[in-house]
């Protein structure tokens, strides 16, 4: 009785949150402006970065909280596939850049005349949302490979994650990569026929962001259930003992990494048109910890803690950085100073972490009286 | 007694209802820089520059507008050297706090991030730092200084004290990348011959040079290479430097050059992106003689100079503004032009009697808004940009610059790249 | 026995205390010429200083380089005459130093006989250009051939050689028959050379040619260049100059081969220090530190407030903007300084050095009590946990020393630079390198001769078995994490000598620490300082041969990822039997 009404109340919430999510749009829509429900085009935008963030959120906690594999580089894939699909945006703009030129802008200032050969074919929506899936796959493949073959684990693991994100980031700020540079892409202006820049595909956005975010939760969660997800876990837990068992647990490893960065890729490919640039600067080392930390606040080893952390420290440091400017680096670092020590579970575990010290301290179970019968059949007999 | 006390209170009412009502209005306006992060160096400095333009306009009694007086409130966001921040920050100060007008952006980078805001909603921005060029947009008046109006003149300096060799080093990005591109094309124009540009050529498949120039990336802090190049570049001695590095790469980059001992009576280096402020940071004991070439200098002699910097000094010991450094403050070009930016703005909207952006833009472009600045009287013209004074200075030990030669009044032109072009071509 | 030495020290001070006023008050006819020079404009001006460049006066050395740094100022007296001054280095309380007259080395006076005093922004400084300034360093130039030390003698002579004109051939062949260091030789034979280059007789020419080719004069390999292309130049020249260019071309190679090797020793011994403290805490206790760059940043301002503590003083104060019951909350510090000057404020370095070791091994005491002491048994939450510290440091430098870069000078012995046939080393790069290799030593030294290393090395291996055999492992953990960050510490005085010292200069070096403590290997010593050199030299090479700074450091990274799938534990890696 008790486990169900347990049931009814966590799918309740979950109707709750899902109703709440995807009917922030219609509130954009068709509240009057000036209405106090109404949510303003800036704040769609802004939810929907959350959103991304939270997709990339849980490819993190995937591959942490779930396989043990702590990856600071996961930034990477994100701004891999914002990169793929900013291709394709960038060639979208036409001729109505700054400079009326069929060409990017940045490659008019480079000096360019014509499209370099491999720009031609991102005029494809198609091709590049294929390119989201391939291009950070295939990094994630080559790298995971050489990196589980090798049995390279725990810290040293995360540092390599670190250095290669670190010299993508350096790669990509040079100009002659021909990726923009330090500009990035900017300056978009369709996506599909639509312009980008009204509200209502700003909307759609959001909500592909959201039904993307939903699908993504439900189909860890699903994995995490099958068989797969269990030896994933052993392997977090104790890997050379799942060696010893006759799994190949590299090859669990790589899978959940590739894995992993799609998932942080298509969040990236979502990021990019409503956020409007994406830049290497959104490759580096400490955008990858920024991503930890939104999984260590809200509680890692579970999926929603992710999108706990990612939600609400991003909208703290929106905040922050609008009421103290000067001081929001230091309310930042205290607060993950004591999230570490004293939340280690997260804000997903905070519950628990109270009701443990209410257990403690002051016990007040009952014992439920079936427990004390066979003790009093025993003083019978006797 | 009693009788008088109704009318005497109605009286008391009436006159605090006045009062009251006579309160000024107050418009808000955006500033958009970097407090935190790698630029927070440079741009913390012309947050401060705007406070005391603001303050000063509201001493001064605020906007006329009809027949009311708006006071200035300044919405101050933290764009963090982060591109993606800005854009968002640009939209909030658009959108939430509809914000009259943003001064705001240092790095180019910023400022395309933020375009496409200020052109969707109809915004307008006012960009004070010297840039490449090469862009105009409806919503963007720059008061900062276009290639002619720093590094050409430069150039020409340059070449008529006799330097035949010029070594072209920057950072990797839009501004050095289209400068050294620009530069390149008008040394070429004027004689130096292409084994006389330092730093290396790149070039596209069709062998157009696309590239000109050495470029490091931001924050880069081993110059030990590059230096000795530019040691055996300079040895036969009649060469010089062209420095666009950006932010504080410049730091180790000079420590690295005054410990190989290239000296500036050996081989100068005009950088472009130094200003007082910089200097304060930089050994200039080392340094006496590199060039630099702006539209304002400190050193400048000229009654509304010293009259500016008179009421800058006092403001610093008045004001309690947070964040705001007293001790051992350089006023430099941007922050001048960041105020200038604020009065030509002010004067726009009393021309127009409107804060309305399409309005005020229309009054900018009528060419007639002009204000007489610390640096000389700046004049906006029609294509968004500003006609000033240029000044090339040399750097002496005390962190100033001495001012070693003046343009009067020069038409401020962002497009060149084609222009010279179409000379080389024509050669 | 001690009488000598007593006098040669009593000769000592008396040369290291003597008045430079004394060298200015001779010569006096050229020192009438000196001040007319400064007075005079155009072409008479620089007739004056050609004239003034032959007299060899010690004095025209002095004012000449004052004049062009500014230190000479031009005073109006009452009756309007122009009285050329130089000011004296001593400063008296109010800041004002005694003004000299340029004329006759004697104080200037006014009408009542009183010596005047000024602070050098009173006085007008006589004014400068860049071409007078080039006709100055010509005129030192000439004066220095014969003057200073070998190394001014020989740049003096090159530049009188570039500059082409043939009027200086006589003095320069005068002066190679006295001249006796053979470096200064081998200059003033190519500023000869090419002398005789710009002549018009092909056999001077060739055997100028030829000479310019052995004596490898990098210098002139333009001007070669532009002989040679000069039309109607004979055959032979031409043929005896491409010879010429390619063997300078050779010695070129040479050159910046050796140099690259230095410059790769002295990027490493930036890394190896920066990583060496990161290192022993990584090895030791397993935990990622993030705010090792923050430790950094406190050695390096430690030795920015020593600075300013041996000059004015130092001083901050900080405004919080949250109110504590309406009263806003405001604190600050303000220390005196002693005001030292000269040859006492050059030493500051020296008291900067332990200073920064010590602050930095304060702060990391600090921080491990308070934080990680709790986080050693998850080495991952305390990556992130020393993150946060790394953000709230960036935001407390921020916050007292500003925004901004501070300038840290460097002490005037740690400047410049000597040459070994035309390669050139820095003596700061010299100096860092060397005291690396102090620091690398000294803690080897306290990792295998005291007992202290004796037990840190125990715990490294077996945490466990050395808690069982009665070591106290927590003790042992708070002073390894100290000395760690106080060599740190230590590598942030150095980076403050060479880079800039900034609320973010941690970030910059916290990357390639952590690639050269895993490639190294956690824990080694060896290992580490393998590592960063050979990180340092690879980087530097790779800059060399692929012309671009950023593409050699992203072959270094991609490379270290490739060696470490290879071996994974560094190279020199602590071999254990335990499973892990």
């Amino acid at each position: 009785m008790f486990a169900q009404s347990k049931t009814s109340a966590k799918l309740a919430v979950t109707v709750l949150a899902v109703t709440v999510l995807l009917g922030l749009p219609a509130l954009n829509a068709w509240m009057p402006a000036g209405s106090f429900l109404r949510v303003s085009d800036f704040s769609i935008n802004l939810y929907g970065k959350y959103l991304c963030y939270a997709i990339l959120a849980i490819s993190v906690d995937l591959l942490w909280g779930y396989t043990g594999l702590l990856s600071l580089g996961q930034a990477l894939f994100f701004t891999l596939g914002g990169y793929m699909m900013g291709m394709h945006l960038m060639r979208m703009i036409g001729s109505l850049g700054q400079y009326h030129q069929p060409i990017p802008d940045f490659l008019v200032f480079l000096g360019w005349h014509n499209l370099p050969s491999f720009w031609r074919p991102f005029s494809s929506f198609w091709f590049a949302l294929q390119m989201v899936f391939i291009v950070p796959g295939l990094v994630a493949l080559v790298f995971g490979h050489f990196a589980f073959r090798s049995r390279i684990r725990g810290v040293y693991f995360s540092i390599l994650t670190q250095a290669l994100t670190y010299a993508a980031c350096l790669l990509f700020f040079r100009n002659s990569l021909l990726m923009g540079g330090n500009n990035g892409f900017t300056d978009f202006k369709f996506l599909l026929g639509q312009d980008l820049r009204a509200p209502a595909t700003q909307r759609w956005l959001y909500v592909a962001t959201a039904l993307t975010l939903i699908g993504t939760y439900w189909a860890c969660r699903w994995l995490s259930r099958t068989k797969f997800g269990l030896v994933q876990q052993a392997v977090r837990d104790r890997e050379d003992r799942v060696l010893f068992s006759g799994y190949a647990a590299s090859h669990y490893k790589l899978f959940v990494f590739v894995l992993c960065a799609v998932i942080a890729a298509v969040g990236g490919m979502l990021y990019v048109p409503q956020v409007g640039i994406i830049n290497p600067s959104e490759m580096a080392p400490d955008k990858s910890l920024e991503a930890v930390v939104w999984v260590a606040v809200g509680g890692r080893g579970t999926l929603i803690g992710p999108v706990i952390g990612a939600i609400g420290v991003n909208a703290l440091k929106s905040w922050t950085t609008r009421a103290f400017p000067d001081m929001w680096l230091l309310i930042l670092g205290t607060l993950f100073v004591l999230v570490t020590l004293f939340m280690p579970k997260g804000i997903v575990g905070l519950p628990g972490q109270f009701l443990a010290l209410r257990n403690r301290y002051a016990p007040r179970f009952k014992v439920p009286p079936a427990a004390t019968e066979p003790a009093q059949e025993l003083a019978k007999t006797k | 007694m009693k009788k008088h006390l109704l009318p005497l209170l109605a009286a008391c009412m009436a006159f605090a209802g006045s009062t009251i009502c006579k309160a000024a209005d107050t418009i808000k306006v955006g500033v958009l820089h970097s407090l935190s992060g790698t630029m927070a160096i440079s741009e913390t400095s012309l947050r401060d520059a705007l406070l005391f333009a603001f303050d000063e306009i509201n001493k001064a009694g605020g906007i006329k507008v009809g027949d009311k007086s708006y006071m200035i409130e300044p919405v101050i966001v933290d764009g963090a050297s982060n591109w993606p921040l800005f854009a968002e920050k640009a939209k909030q100060l658009l959108e939430e706090d509809k914000v009259a007008v943003v001064f705001g952006c240092w790095t180019s980078v910023s400022r395309k991030s933020v375009l496409p805001v200020f052109e969707k909603d109809n915004g307008l921005l006012f960009y004070p730092v010297q840039y490449e060029g090469e862009e105009l947009s409806k919503n963007i008046f720059y008061t900062a200084e276009a290639v002619n109006q720093q590094a050409t003149p430069a150039v020409d300096y340059l070449l008529a004290q006799g330097k035949k060799k010029f070594y072209l080093i920057g950072t990797d990005y839009v501004y050095p990348q289209t400068t050294n591109l620009i530069l390149y094309k008008y040394l070429l124009l004027h004689g130096i011959s292409l084994e006389n540009i330092g730093g290396g050529l790149r070039k596209d498949d069709s062998g157009k040079v696309i590239s000109a120039g050495k470029y490091t990336p931001f924050g880069h802090t081993d110059y030990q290479q590059i230096v000795s190049e530019i040691k055996q570049f300079a040895a036969s001695g009649d060469a010089c430097v062209i420095n666009t590095i950006n932010g504080d790469s410049n730091v180790p980059f000079f420590k690295e050059v005054a410990a190989a001992g290239l000296t500036p009576a050996d081989c100068p280096v005009v950088s472009f992106s130094l200003a007082e402020d910089e200097l304060r940071a930089l050994p200039t004991k080392d340094l006496v003689g590199e060039l630099g070439c702006w539209t304002y200098f400190m050193s400048l002699n000229t009654p509304e100079n010293k009259a500016f910097l008179g009421r800058w000094d006092s403001w610093l010991k008045e004001e309690n503004h947070p964040g705001v450094v007293k001790e051992k403050r350089a006023v430099d070009s941007p922050m001048v032009l960041s105020y200038d930016g604020a009065y030509l703005w002010k004067a726009a909207v009393e021309k127009a009697g409107s804060f309305d952006v399409d309005k005020v833009r229309e009054a900018l472009e009528s060419e007639t808004i002009y204000f007489d600045g610390p640096g000389g009287k700046i004049t906006i013209n029609k294509n968004h940009h500003a006609t000033k004074n240029v000044y090339i200075g040399e750097t002496r030990a005390n962190g100033q610059f001495k001012i070693v030669k003046s343009y009067d009044q020069v038409f401020g032109e962002p497009f060149l790249l084609k222009g010279l072009d179409e000379k080389l071509a024509a050669k | 026995m001690k009488l000598p030495l007593v006098l040669a020290l009593a000769v000592l001070l008396a040369g290291l205390t003597a008045n430079p006023g004394t060298a200015l008050a001779e010569a006096d006819p050229v020192r009438k010429k000196l001040a007319e020079a400064i007075l005079s404009e155009g072409g008479e001006q620089q007739q004056l200083l050609n004239e003034l460049a032959d007299t060899g006066s010690k004095a025209v050395v002095e004012i000449l380089t004052a004049w062009s740094r500014e230190g000479v100022f031009i005073f109006t007296s009452a009756d309007n005459s122009k009285i050329p001054v130089i000011l004296e280095e001593a400063e008296d309380s109010a800041g004002k130093r005694r003004a000299l007259r340029i004329e006759d080395g004697q104080a200037l006076r006014d009408s009542q006989g009183s010596e005047l005093r000024f602070a050098s922004s009173e006085l007008a400084p006589a004014d400068t250009d860049m071409r007078l300034r080039s006709v100055i360093q010509q005129a030192l130039d000439t004066l220095a051939l014969s003057m200073g030390a070998p190394d001014s003698r020989r740049s003096a002579a090159l530049k009188l050689g570039n500059s082409q004109k043939i009027r200086y051939l006589p003095l320069l062949q005068n002066r190679l028959s006295k001249e006796r260091n053979s470096e200064v030789r081998r200059g003033i034979e190519e500023a000869v050379a090419l002398l005789e280059l710009s002549g018009t007789d092909a056999r001077t020419q060739i055997e100028a040619i030829r000479h310019l080719g052995q004596l490898r004069a990098i210098g002139c390999v333009d001007n070669l260049k532009s002989t040679i292309a000069k039309k109607g130049c004979a055959p032979e020249v031409i043929a005896a100059g491409k010879e010429a260019i390619r063997s300078i071309e050779d010695h070129i190679w040479w050159v910046n081969f050796f140099g690259t090797i230095f410059h790769g020793l002295s990027l490493g011994s930036v890394l190896l220090v920066v990583a060496l403290g990161l290192a022993i805490t990584f090895g030791l206790m397993g935990i990622i530190n993030m705010a090792h760059g923050e430790m950094i940043a406190v050695g390096a301002y430690a030795c920015y407030v020593v600075q300013n503590l041996f000059a004015a003083g130092f001083g901050f104060s900080v405004t919080l903007p949250f109110n504590f019951f309406g009263r806003p909350l405001h604190f600050g510090l303000h220390l005196p300084g002693i005001n030292a000057t000269g040859w006492f404020y050059e030493t500051y370095f020296l008291f900067a050095i332990p200073m920064s070791f010590a602050a930095a091994a304060l702060a990391g005491l600090f921080i491990e009590r308070t934080v990680i002491r709790f986080l050693y048994r998850r080495p991952l939450e305390s990556l992130l946990a020393t993150w946060g510290i790394s953000l709230a440091m960036q935001q407390c430098f921020r916050m007292v020393f500003g925004a901004n870069n501070v300038q840290v000078n460097s002490p005037s012995w740690l400047l410049g630079h000597f040459t070994i046939n035309d390669v050139s080393f820095g003596y700061n790069r010299v100096f860092v390198i060397g005291f690396a290799a102090v620091i690398v030593l000294a803690t080897w030294l306290l990792l295998t001769k005291t007992s202290l290393g004796l037990l840190v090395r125990a715990v490294m291996q077996n945490r466990t078995m050395a808690s069982c055999l009665g070591v106290r492992t927590a003790r042992v953990n708070m002073l390894t994490f100290a000395f760690g960050s106080g060599l740190a510490g230590l590598a942030g005085a150095f980076l403050s000598q060479i880079g800039n010292v900034g609320p973010s200069l941690g970030q910059t070096y916290i990357v390639d620490s952590f690639m050269t403590v895993v490639l190294g290997g956690v824990g080694s010593i060896v290992g580490t300082v393998c590592s960063a050199v050979g990180i340092g030299t690879t980087d530097q090479v790779l800059q060399q041969t692929t012309g671009s700074p950023v593409t050699g450091k992203i072959i270094v990274l991609v490379a270290i990822i490739l060696f470490l799938q290879w071996k994974p534990g560094g190279l020199f890696s602590i071999r254990s039997r335990s499973l892990d």
